[in-house]
């Protein structure tokens, strides 16, 4: 099954590299070398005003099933500059809807970049291949709001939600009602399972590498920090990162170089999530000053 | 999507699935006898007080009763997907229309309806409404005129499950040794798949870890030898849990296979999905058949009068008084003329219960104590 993915993959790309002109990739970005700390370079500071944006073309997840029939981010600008120790990318999408509330049947705006681990040989660009792994970026809005309004929960997602009592959760003291919090948080699967997605983490932006659609696996690690703001119908997104990294599967940056880059961006309105999401059509790169 | 052929032998014709047909080496399965459900909810509390009493889990039901035919949890679960899926056909006992992989839209997996968020608020919605008016001067027929049944359900632990098929992480199993299906709570990473796709709509999100849950089959207890919390705490002594096996294997000592594949009593829970569910009912004999029909397929006219019969059937007798009488699976049961006994794998006794009651009659007047007997405690 995979292989066959992978060859309609390779056939889908072959056609997309050929109609869009002799193995070039989409865009070609550069990362401007700055002199500014780029370690701290928020969503709306002066060195991106005159940094050149690059507009991404994303389409429909087009290659495993289910696919969305549309998507609601169509191109996501890119801008990128560093200062020789750290990177930082800034994404800029359209959005009429801010989705970060959590709910049972709420979907969060995401977004994610993408890079390989090593260029060659070059993954497959959609989520890697098995022993090429690619590096993701992954962005949540859900993350975002909980870390300037704290951690939503279900008390934050339905307010008006009754329990008599959780489990351990006494309101007297005495023999046996004194319990650790892991004894409590076995009532609680995923986090008695230490699913990445529920435990703690400081960044906003998910570290994870993968080898192929499915395979996702959150990093233990956390380098890549990030800001977004949502305001008048549009997402920004900041990414900044150390260029060089003691993480060996983790990205590596250096001037002079082209990176291979990749795009995804969910909207959670329209339901999208996991492989329902919008995708750049192939590789693009990073020209790295 | 490439579709694979798979023996669906609910609908007695091959089926489309996402993977090939594995069967796993035992399959769990459920029956409950529809006739005896008065929706006290035990049950839905045992399950709850044992696997979702945690944050996040507050308006989760692995195991819920609802009430046909307008209740359901979530609401509208099952009209939202057959007004989807539209009318189709059994020809006789085959099933001639689409399942919800052959109906599946371009480019998705499985036809899905997506319950709403405020679906979920309402875990005993339409409690104990009929499905019609009472009109004056109206008379009780059978099956009535105005009717109403409740329904116990779980998971179907599925022999084709939707969840499974629709995850794209393939954080989602079928455990070779029982069949019973689980979401792994360390590899799922909440894109809700599973939610949107099982068409029972028993997989659930948890808000506090964002990821999907869903009903475990009491694995923990299974593993053991014994039934699940859901079965050994009904106080109807309804349900009867233990392992199925295909129709042509199917050993008639073995309770289930004895209700759902020798008797035909015991009917799957909208066969016509095509996930092959494994939790079967004993049909209510007061509702109407071709509602029945809709829920369970074409064997319903058949069981109906099977369960009409029991009075006249000491085997299926002794069976149902099993039901409720013991916590360890059985695997096979014996009934003769006066005890129904079940054993477990090794042949060992493990329960032994009389078919009839014996009936006591105590005199109005207790002459020892010069008094006459009341019938309240």
């Amino acid at each position: 099954m995979i292989r066959k993915i992978f060859l309609v993959l390779a056939i889908a790309l072959a056609f997309v590299q050929g109609a869009y002109g002799q193995g070039k990739p989409f865009v070609e970005i550069t990362s401007f070398h700055k002199d500014a700390d780029v370690s701290k370079v928020g969503i709306n500071d002066d060195v991106w005003k005159d940094v050149a944006s690059y507009k991404q073309p994303l389409q429909r997840q087009f290659l495993l099933e289910p696919k969305p029939k549309d998507v609601g981010v169509k191109e996501v600008h890119v801008q990128s500059v560093n200062d020789g120790r750290f990177i930082a990318f800034r994404l800029t999408w359209k959005d009429d809807t801010k989705d970060d509330t959590l709910k049972i049947t709420n979907f969060s705006d995401a977004a994610a970049i993408q890079f390989p681990v090593s260029s060659d040989p070059l993954p497959e660009y959609f989520m890697g291949e098995p022993k090429k792994p690619v590096h993701i970026l992954y962005w949540k809005a859900w993350r975002t709001k909980d870390q300037r309004d704290g951690t939503q929960s279900v008390n934050t997602s339905y307010p008006n939600m009754t329990i008599d009592m959780y489990t351990f959760d006494y309101k007297v003291t005495g023999t046996g009602t004194d319990k650790t919090q892991a004894q409590k948080d076995m009532f609680i699967p995923g986090r008695a399972a230490l699913n990445p997605i529920d435990s703690a983490h400081k960044e906003i932006i998910e570290e994870a590498s993968a080898e192929g659609p499915g395979t996702l696996k959150t990093k233990p690690v956390e380098n890549t920090v990030g800001d977004a703001q949502w305001q008048n119908g549009t997402w920004t997104l900041v990414m900044r990162r150390p260029m060089t990294v003691a993480d060996k599967e983790s990205v590596q940056f250096k001037a002079g170089e082209r990176k291979p880059i990749a795009f995804a961006v969910w909207e959670g309105h329209h339901m999208e999530g996991g492989g329902r999401k919008a995708v750049s059509p192939a590789w693009a790169e990073v020209m790295v000053q | 999507m490439q579709m694979r052929k798979v023996y669906n032998w609910q609908l007695g014709r091959n089926a489309s699935y996402i993977y090939p047909q594995v069967r796993p080496q035992k399959q769990w399965a459920m029956v409950f006898d529809l006739n005896k459900c008065i929706a006290c909810q035990t049950c839905s509390l045992a399950c709850k007080t044992t696997w979702t009493s945690g944050k996040g889990q507050e308006y989760m039901f692995w195991n819920n009763v609802e009430t046909k035919p307008y209740g359901g949890y979530p609401v509208g679960w099952d009209m939202g997907i057959l007004s989807k899926l539209g009318p189709q056909e059994w020809h006789g006992e085959k099933y001639a229309g689409k399942t919800l992989f052959e109906a599946a839209e371009k480019d998705e997996k499985i036809l899905q309806h997506i319950a709403a968020d405020e679906d979920w608020a309402h875990p005993n919605i339409g409690e104990d409404e009929i499905a019609g008016s009472i009109n004056k001067g109206d008379w009780l027929t059978l099956p009535h005129r105005v009717w109403m049944f409740y329904l116990p359900r779980t998971c179907a632990h599925c022999t084709y499950p939707a969840c499974l098929a629709a995850c794209p992480r393939k954080a989602i199993y079928k455990r070779p040794e029982d069949g019973i299906v689980l979401i792994d709570q360390s590899r799922c990473r909440g894109y809700r798949e599973c939610v949107r796709a099982c068409p029972y709509k028993k997989p659930m999100f948890n808000v506090e870890t964002r990821i999907s849950e869903k009903c475990i089959g009491c694995y923990p207890k299974v593993e053991q030898g014994l039934m699940t919390q859901c079965v050994t705490n009904c106080i109807g002594r309804i349900r009867l849990h233990g392992y199925l096996n295909t129709p042509e294997k199917a050993v008639k000592e073995n309770p289930i296979d004895y209700l759902v594949h020798v008797r035909k009593l015991a009917l799957p829970l909208y066969p016509q999905f095509g996930t092959e569910p494994n939790i079967y009912y004993i049909p209510p004999i007061h509702a109407p058949v071709s509602y029945l029909e809709q829920m369970f397929g074409p064997g319903v006219g058949t069981a109906v009068r099977t369960y009409k019969n029991i009075p006249n059937d000491q085997t299926l007798k002794g069976l149902l008084v099993l039901f409720g009488s013991m916590e360890k699976i059985l695997s096979s049961f014996k009934v003769d003329d006066k005890l129904a006994y079940g054993f477990d794998d090794k042949g060992n006794e493990i329960v032994k219960v009389p078919v009839t009651e014996p009936m006591f009659v105590r005199e109005f007047f207790d002459s020892k104590l010069k008094v006459f007997r009341q019938n309240t405690p």
